[in-house]
C-alpha cells in the first residue's frame, strides 16, 4: 500500500469544478511535482489535503490511517482537523510569517503551543531543533530578525524551517518561488533540493519546470481540475505524450 | 479665588475622569464582543447587530444620554437608575458604553478584517486552535492596527463626558460655568479648558509611546 493515496477527490466552489476526480498515489521519500496552469486546480488540490478545504468527494490516505473520506458521513471537530492536518505541512507562495515574531520564535511557536497538550513533546528541545533547522536554511545570521528585515528568500526559508519543526510525514509547496525574483528563487529551490536529497516526502506545485525534472520523481501535469498525465517526472516534462501536455510544456521552452 | 476655583474645578474634573476610565473599561471589552457579533456569517444575528450600530453611530449622543436617562421610568414606569448623583452617573455610564462600544466595534471589525487570510492560514496548517490563532497571531497586528483611530476615538471621549451634564452630571464644564452665575467671572471658564488641553496631551503622549513600543515588527 502507498504512503498517500489520494482517491477521487472533487470540490466544487459554487458551479465550478475545481477538481474534478482527482486520484494519486506516492510513497515515502518520493518528491512529486504538480504543475499545470494557472486555475488547474493545483493549489485547492494541496488546500485539500491540508484541510484548508473541505473535498466534496473522495478520499485522503496516508500511512494506512483513513484522514479523510466523504462516504463516511462525520463532520469532523477541530481538534481531529487539527490532528489530521499535522500529516502535512504546508509551505505558502507569499510566506505568511507571523510579523511580531523573530525567525526562531516563528519556528518555536507552533511546536510549544502543541508540546503544553502533547507531552511526548519535549519543550526544551524545540529552541535547539529551531536553531538546527535555520542552520540548515543557511540563516544562522538571522536567527533574531523580524519578517521585515529579511529578503523574500530568506523569508520563504524561514517558512520551510517552520513547516519542518513540526516534522510532517508530507511537506508542501504552493508555488514556493512565485513571489520571487530568479535570484532569490534559486536559494529556496536549494534548500527544497536539498530536502529531497534527504529523502523529505514532498508535494511541490511549481512553474519551474527544470526544477520538476530535476528533483520530482513523479510529475502530475493537471488542467481543469482533472490530472491529464502523471509519471515519472523527466518523461512528462521530457517527452509528454499528451497534446495538451505539449502545449503546455511548450510556453517553458 | 484662585483657589477654590481650581477645587470645584477638580472635583467636576474628578467625575468626568471617573467617567473617561469607566467608559472605556467597559466599552473596549464590548465593543470587542460586538465586532465579533457584527462578523458572524449568520445573518440572524449580524443583521439585528449591524442594525444596532447603525441606531447608535447615527443619533446623537446627547439624544441616548436623555433617552436611557428618562425612558426606562417614562415608559416602563421603573426607576432603575435610582435617585441622586448616582443614578444619573449610572445612566451616563450606561450610555457613553453602548455608545462608545459601537464605535469600538467597528474599529475593531476594521482591523481584525485588514489581517490577510493567510494568516489565519498559516497558524491552522501549524495545528493551532482558533484561539490560539487569535490570542498568538492577529491581536497584536489588530492593536498594532488600530492604534491611532482608537487614540482618536479615546481623545474625542474625555471631551464628550461633558455631554453628561444634560442630566446633570456635574462633571468639570458644569462647575466652571457655576461661576459665571456665582461671582460673575468668566475665567474658570478657560480654566477647563486647560484641564482637557493637559489631559488630552497626556493621552496623546500615551498613545503615542506604545505606537513606538510596537515598532519593532511592520504588517504588510
Amino acid at each position: 500500500m502507498s504512503f498517500l493515496e489520494v482517491k477521487n477527490i472533487k470540490k466544487n466552489f459554487g458551479n465550478t469544478e475545481v477538481l474534478k476526480d482527482i486520484s494519486f498515489d506516492m510513497d515515502k521519500g518520493q518528491v512529486v511535482s504538480v504543475i499545470g496552469s494557472s486555475g488547474s486546480g493545483k493549489t485547492t488540490l494541496l488546500r485539500c489535503l491540508n484541510f484548508l478545504e473541505t473535498p466534496d468527494s473522495g478520499s485522503i490516505r496516508i500511512k494506512d490511517e483513513l484522514l479523510f473520506d466523504s462516504s463516511v458521513n462525520t463532520a469532523l471537530s477541530e481538534k481531529e482537523i487539527r490532528k489530521k492536518r499535522l500529516h502535512f505541512g504546508l509551505v505558502f507562495q507569499s510566506f505568511n510569517l507571523f510579523p511580531q515574531y523573530t525567525a526562531i520564535d516563528n519556528i518555536c511557536l507552533a511546536p510549544s503551543l502543541l508540546s503544553k497538550e502533547d507531552p511526548s513533546i519535549d519543550a526544551s528541545a524545540i529552541r535547539d531543533r529551531a536553531y538546527e533547522l535555520l542552520i540548515q536554511m543557511g540563516l544562522s545570521n538571522r536567527v533574531d530578525n523580524y519578517p521585515h528585515e529579511l529578503s523574500g528568500g530568506q523569508q520563504q526559508r524561514v517558512a520551510i524551517a517552520r513547516a519542518l519543526a513540526l516534522n510532517p510525514d508530507i511537506l508542501c509547496f504552493d508555488e514556493p518561488t512565485s513571489a520571487l525574483n530568479p535570484e532569490l528563487t534559486g536559494e529556496v529551490l536549494k534548500v527544497i533540493r536539498e530536502l529531497a536529497d534527504k529523502k523529505t516526502t514532498m508535494i511541490i506545485v511549481t512553474h519551474e519546470m527544470s526544477f520538476a525534472r530535476d528533483v520530482s520523481d513523479i510529475a502530475i501535469f493537471m488542467d481543469k481540475g482533472v490530472i491529464v498525465e502523471q509519471g515519472p517526472s523527466k518523461e512528462i516534462i521530457d517527452s509528454p505524450r499528451l497534446e495538451r501536455t505539449k502545449q503546455f510544456l511548450a510556453y517553458y521552452r | 479665588m484662585f483657589l477654590s476655583v481650581t477645587g470645584a474645578l477638580f472635583a467636576g474634573f474628578l467625575n468626568t475622569l471617573k467617567l473617561f476610565v469607566l467608559t472605556l473599561l467597559f466599552s473596549l471589552p464590548l465593543g470587542l464582543i460586538i465586532s465579533f457579533g457584527s462578523m458572524k456569517n449568520l445573518k440572524l444575528l449580524r443583521y439585528p447587530v449591524k442594525f444596532f450600530i447603525w441606531i447608535i453611530r447615527g443619533t446623537p449622543l446627547m439624544l441616548q444620554l436623555l433617552v436611557i436617562y428618562y425612558g426606562p421610568g417614562i415608559i416602563l414606569h421603573a426607576n432603575i437608575w435610582g435617585s441622586g448623583d448616582n443614578g444619573r452617573f449610572s445612566a451616563a455610564l450606561v450610555a457613553f458604553v453602548i455608545n462608545y462600544a459601537c464605535y469600538f466595534s467597528e474599529i475593531f471589525r476594521g482591523g481584525i478584517q485588514s489581517i490577510p487570510v493567510g494568516q489565519y492560514e498559516a497558524g491552522q496548517v501549524l495545528g493551532m486552535t482558533k484561539h490560539q490563532i487569535f490570542t498568538k497571531i492577529i491581536l497584536l497586528q489588530v492593536i498594532k492596527r488600530i492604534i491611532p483611530p482608537i487614540s482618536n476615538e479615546v481623545i474625542t471621549l474625555v471631551k464628550d463626558t461633558s455631554l453628561a451634564r444634560v442630566i446633570a452630571v456635574y462633571e468639570v464644564i458644569w462647575e466652571g460655568q457655576s461661576f459665571i452665575k456665582s461671582a460673575g467671572i468668566i475665567w474658570p471658564l478657560f480654566y477647563t479648558g486647560i484641564f482637557y488641553l493637559l489631559f488630552s496631551g497626556l493621552l496623546t503622549l500615551l498613545f503615542g509611546y506604545i505606537e513606538k513600543k510596537l515598532d519593532y515588527f511592520k504588517i504588510k
